[in-house]
């Protein structure tokens, strides 16, 4: 192929052309672009298309016309057309050219621009790289501003000078900084040394305290052999100091009540009352174990409770064993017990057991009777020193077999306890008077939250319970030695007592018997009594019966268990010549009014334990009265069964025609009230 | 019936006493105010209580209106017997009579006006009074008793004017008769005595019954009396002294009043009875107390509200009856 020639161009059309210089051999269009001017050159462009245009008509004016001599003028208008074809082609070319030369340079300039902005941006970022580090080296906190250095008068008082170098530092904060960095250093260190100075005194403190422990652990057991020595001087000087001493370190372990209980009684036993002992029984260890700390029973109860997943796997205790689990659970007594030895003058003791129960916050008691001799034990006295029943109704209405806190109904609903009732044979009645003595007061309005055990009101309670217990067993053992005579037929009647009765009872007492409750209740001339209320489940209930002849006087008697300062209640019935009770006969009313209402008569000599047996005998002589005053029945033949032997003034008296009950002493004569 | 179970009191000695005495307390007799508003019961203590029976009867009445206003110890023995005059209360039990003024006896701690003792013969025994009787016209009140005699006392001067002997056993219960001034008293003796109060002498005897009391008499208006006690109650005709109508009631009978001149409600048993005159039972009605010992009727005009028939007897209850239908309720020491 060849390449471009380097050839002159002629330009046909008027107009300069101006050649550029050229310095090489070759013909370059590209330059002259560069040389020519657009706008002349769309002129140009303009002018060939309308001679074009011009060419074009003229030929096809010519062509239209037709003729031969045309063909020549067409020829060289087509010639010239050619020419002008030719120029803008060239034209075209050049336009092209300039067109391609443009983008180039747009080119060119958009890529240095585009460097440059790539400088631009790589500039930007160094600075912000920069920026950065600056404003963190700003930042940078040195380790030194956090120590809390002393202040500045301190420094420069308490340094010494080749450390604070006043003269450089006060001037220049740097300096001044690095002072005191190094006055806070010199510190430390001297605080370290005196810190490990300490630590080895605390060592050999710590030896000297160690070697002084075992020696008074070595003197401990040769305390206790010197106060074992001299337990026999202390028996022998009657000061029981060491068995007072271990009571009180056993007392220490007891539950509160019992505590109160045990202070209050030893305090009175030694002051008032030498005939109270009180000692503290049960284990102390148990009642040590009950405050074992919780961790160990933590862990006692997670491996509890792994082995009781493995049972109940197997077997499910029943219902009924959980419950009964849960009752004594509820019902568990402290390990720990009080016991108190009242003696009373015939040498008879009477010993109680005082029970706390841990989870009702109440006190049980025990009581037992044993006397100097052995006693025989009459039928009828059954129940009057049986420990369930000696200590009944010490105070009106405490009969011991409810439990005195009112919380506890709620507890017992859980575990399904109807009533302490079931349980008090094992676990010892809650009398109200136990609960006082151990400082517990349970206000029946409001149920307290806790009930404190308080020394005060034990304190107030002791001298009159002790009393009353004392009276309480002797009375009840005189009851006991009256009931083995009345069993025989025998009223024993003291020599001082001789005078409310008259020489001569020809009636006899032949039979002394117990009877139940529900009996004494079924009986017909009893229901005045059961009315009233005086006949309650608290009572023992007895029947005698006197004789004289064909008469026979039943009589029910109620024995409180306040039995001397309450008083037996008679009721009568008389078999004679028909039934005769209060209802039918007012005679026989009379009489029970004689033995119940002027008992205090009967009373004899304090402490009043003749009252029984007197009313007894007064019974006696009322019926031999009765029988005796009874007027003759003239349609019965044969002299009157009871000869009268009475001396009596009237026979009756007022508008009840009573018969003369009284017996007056010494003249010896019955009279009316 | 089903017997209630009383209720469990914690019961000291203190209240077992009382409860004891109020078991055993008979209450002997009875009498109403002159403003017929209270009624006066005298008890075998010797304790006077005096009840508001217009408290009582009254729509508002709750358990402490049956209870008495007050009570105090009038006497050293039971109380055998009461009477009011217009102001005053006279009691009498052993051997003396006291007397009361009505006003003060409302208040607490009062004393007795007066206290006489009429002239015994025996001093070994003081014997009892069991029955008083006022004489309007006289102004004065008889008493007997123990002592077998009836003693006139004067109440202006408090002298005794009279002592009228017959009986020879003691004497249970007194009646003034209306027309004449004649008195009526029976006796443990059986018999029922006339006597004369200007003459001071006996005039009639009636043996009701060799051997047994009259309890009471009633207050004899015309000419029948009713005599109780003995076999059986009888009305007896005074002039002829027989026996006009007699009861079918089992001895004794204890008291009996006239009332609205039918023969009277009497007690018997514990029953109040009502007869008419031909001798059959009209009505019988159980108090209760075992044994009533003493009726009383409250007719004072100032009180028509109050008129009601009271029962007392061998019980500390004293029963009030509005109509002699039923019993209404009852007072109580």
């Amino acid at each position: 192929m060849h390449h471009l020639k380097p050839q002159k161009t002629f330009t046909p059309y008027p107009g300069p052309l101006s050649l550029p210089p050229q310095e090489g051999k070759y013909y370059s269009e590209e330059a002259e672009v560069d040389l020519r001017d657009p706008g002349r050159d769309y002129e140009l462009y303009k002018y060939t298309c309308q001679e074009l245009q011009r060419l074009m008509a003229e030929i096809q004016d010519l062509k239209s016309r037709g003729g031969k001599d045309m063909a020549i003028e067409i020829e060289e208008r087509r010639i010239q057309s050619c020419v002008h074809f030719m120029t803008l082609k060239k034209l075209n070319r050049l336009a092209h050219i300039r067109l391609k030369k443009g983008r180039d340079q747009t080119h060119e300039a958009k890529q240095k621009v585009d460097a440059y902005h790539l400088q631009l941006q790589n500039l930007l970022y160094e600075v912000m790289h920069l920026q950065k580090e600056i404003t963190k080296c700003l930042e940078f906190k040195s380790k030194h501003e956090e120590i809390d250095l002393v202040s500045l008068e301190e420094f420069y008082n308490e340094a010494p000078p080749d450390i604070s170098k006043a003269e450089v530092t006060m001037g220049d904060p740097h300096q001044q900084t690095l002072a005191r960095l190094d006055w806070e250093l010199e510190q430390r260190k001297r605080l370290a040394d005196k810190y490990r100075e300490c630590l080895s005194n605390k060592e050999k403190i710590l030896k000297e305290i160690e070697v002084k422990k075992e020696y008074l652990s070595s003197l401990q057991p040769r305390l206790n052999s010197i106060m074992q020595a001299s337990l026999p001087v202390q028996e022998y000087l009657f000061m029981p100091f060491d068995q007072a001493h271990k009571q009180y370190e056993t007392a220490r372990h007891l539950p509160p009540p019992l505590y109160v209980l045990f202070v209050q009684a030893t305090a009175y036993g030694q002051a008032c009352d030498k005939t109270l002992s009180v000692a503290i029984e049960g284990s102390v260890d148990e009642a040590k174990a009950l405050f074992k700390p919780p961790e160990d029973s933590q862990d006692d109860e997670s491996d509890s409770d792994a082995e009781e997943e493995q049972t109940t796997k197997r077997r499910r205790p029943t219902l009924g064993v959980q419950l009964d689990d849960k009752r004594k659970e509820m019902l568990k007594r402290h390990p720990l017990s009080v016991m108190f030895d009242l003696k009373c003058k015939d040498d008879s003791v009477l010993h109680l057991t005082f029970y706390y129960l841990m989870n009702l916050n109440i006190m049980t008691v025990k009581a037992k009777v044993t006397t100097a001799t052995e006693l025989i034990t009459p039928i009828s006295a059954g129940d009057l020193l049986s420990p369930d029943s000696v200590l009944s109704c010490l105070f009106p209405g405490d009969h011991g077999k409810k439990t005195p806190n009112p919380a506890n109904q709620y507890q017992f609903d859980k575990v399904g306890i109807l009533t302490l009732r079931d349980y008090v044979l094992d676990l010892g009645h809650p009398y109200l008077w136990v609960q006082k003595l151990g400082g517990l007061h349970f206000p029946k309005e409001q149920p307290q939250h806790t009930v404190i055990a308080d020394h005060s009101l034990s304190a107030s309670h002791m001298e009159t319970t002790m009393k009353l217990l004392k009276t309480r067993v002797q009375s009840r053992l005189a009851l006991h030695k009256q009931f083995a005579s009345l069993e025989h037929g025998i009223v024993p009647v003291t020599s001082d007592c001789q005078y409310l009765f008259p020489a001569k009872v020809v009636s006899r007492l032949v039979k002394w018997v117990t009877i139940a409750h529900e009996d004494y209740m079924e009986l017909h001339f009893t229901k005045d009594i059961v009315e009233v209320g005086l006949a309650g489940d608290t009572n023992l209930y007895y029947m005698a019966l006197v004789e004289r002849g064909t008469a026979k006087l039943q009589a029910a008697v109620v024995l409180n268990p306040g039995y001397s300062s309450i008083p037996p209640i008679f009721r009568l019935c008389l078999n004679w010549k028909g039934e005769k009770t209060n209802s039918n006969d007012d005679n026989i009313r009379a009489m029970e009014s004689e033995v119940n209402v002027c008992y205090k008569e009967l009373c004899g000599p304090r402490p009043s334990h003749q009252l029984l047996t007197n009313q007894l005998q007064r019974l006696c002589v009322l019926l031999d009265v009765y029988l005796e005053t009874e007027s003759h029945d003239d349609s019965v033949e044969g002299p009157k069964e009871f000869p009268q032997e009475k001396m009596c003034l009237r026979l009756f008296r007022g508008p009840s025609r009573m018969k003369p009950f009284k017996y007056n002493h010494p003249q010896g004569f019955f009279s009316h009230r | 019936m089903e017997r209630a179970v009383p209720l469990a009191v914690p019961l000291g000695q203190a209240e077992v006493f009382q409860a004891l005495q109020r078991l055993h307390m008979t209450i002997f007799s009875q009498s109403v105010s002159p403003c017929g508003k209270f009624l006066a019961a005298g008890n075998n203590y010797g304790q006077i209580a005096i009840f508001s029976l217009s408290a009582a009867l009254s729509s508002e009445a709750k358990e402490e209106s049956k209870k008495p206003v007050v009570t105090f110890q009038a006497h050293d023995g039971p109380v055998y017997s009461m009477v009011s005059t217009d102001r005053h209360l006279l009691s009498a039990g052993d051997g003396e009579v006291k007397a009361w003024l009505w006003v003060e006896v409302l208040k607490k701690g009062c004393k007795e006006l007066w206290h006489r003792q009429p002239p015994y013969r025996t001093s070994l025994e003081v014997p009892e009074i069991n029955a008083l009787l006022l004489v309007p016209k006289e102004n004065s009140l008889i008493l007997a008793g123990g002592d077998c005699q009836l003693h006139t006392m004067d109440l202006e001067t408090g002298t005794f004017t009279r002592a009228l002997r017959g009986h020879t056993d003691y004497i249970h219960c007194l009646a003034l008769r209306e027309r004449s001034p004649e008195v009526l008293s029976g006796g443990e003796d059986g018999a029922v005595r006339l006597w004369d109060l200007r003459t001071a002498k006996e005039v009639q005897t009636i043996e009701v019954y060799k051997h047994e009391v009259s309890e009471t008499l009633g207050p004899v208006r015309c000419r029948p009396a009713v005599c109780g006690g003995g076999p059986a109650l009888t009305l007896w005709h005074l002039r002829s002294s027989t026996p006009t109508t007699i009861f079918p009631m089992r001895a004794p009978q204890k008291h009996v009043t006239f009332y609205q001149d039918l023969p009277p409600p009497s007690g018997q048993g514990c029953c109040v009875n009502q007869w008419q005159l031909s001798g059959e039972l009209k009505a019988q009605v159980p108090g209760s107390s075992p044994g009533l010992l003493s009726l009383s009727l409250n007719q004072q005009p100032a009180a028509p509200e109050c008129k009601v028939l009271t029962a007392a007897g061998n019980s500390c209850r004293v029963d009030v009856f509005t109509n002699l239908g039923y019993r209404a309720f009852s007072l109580s020491f």
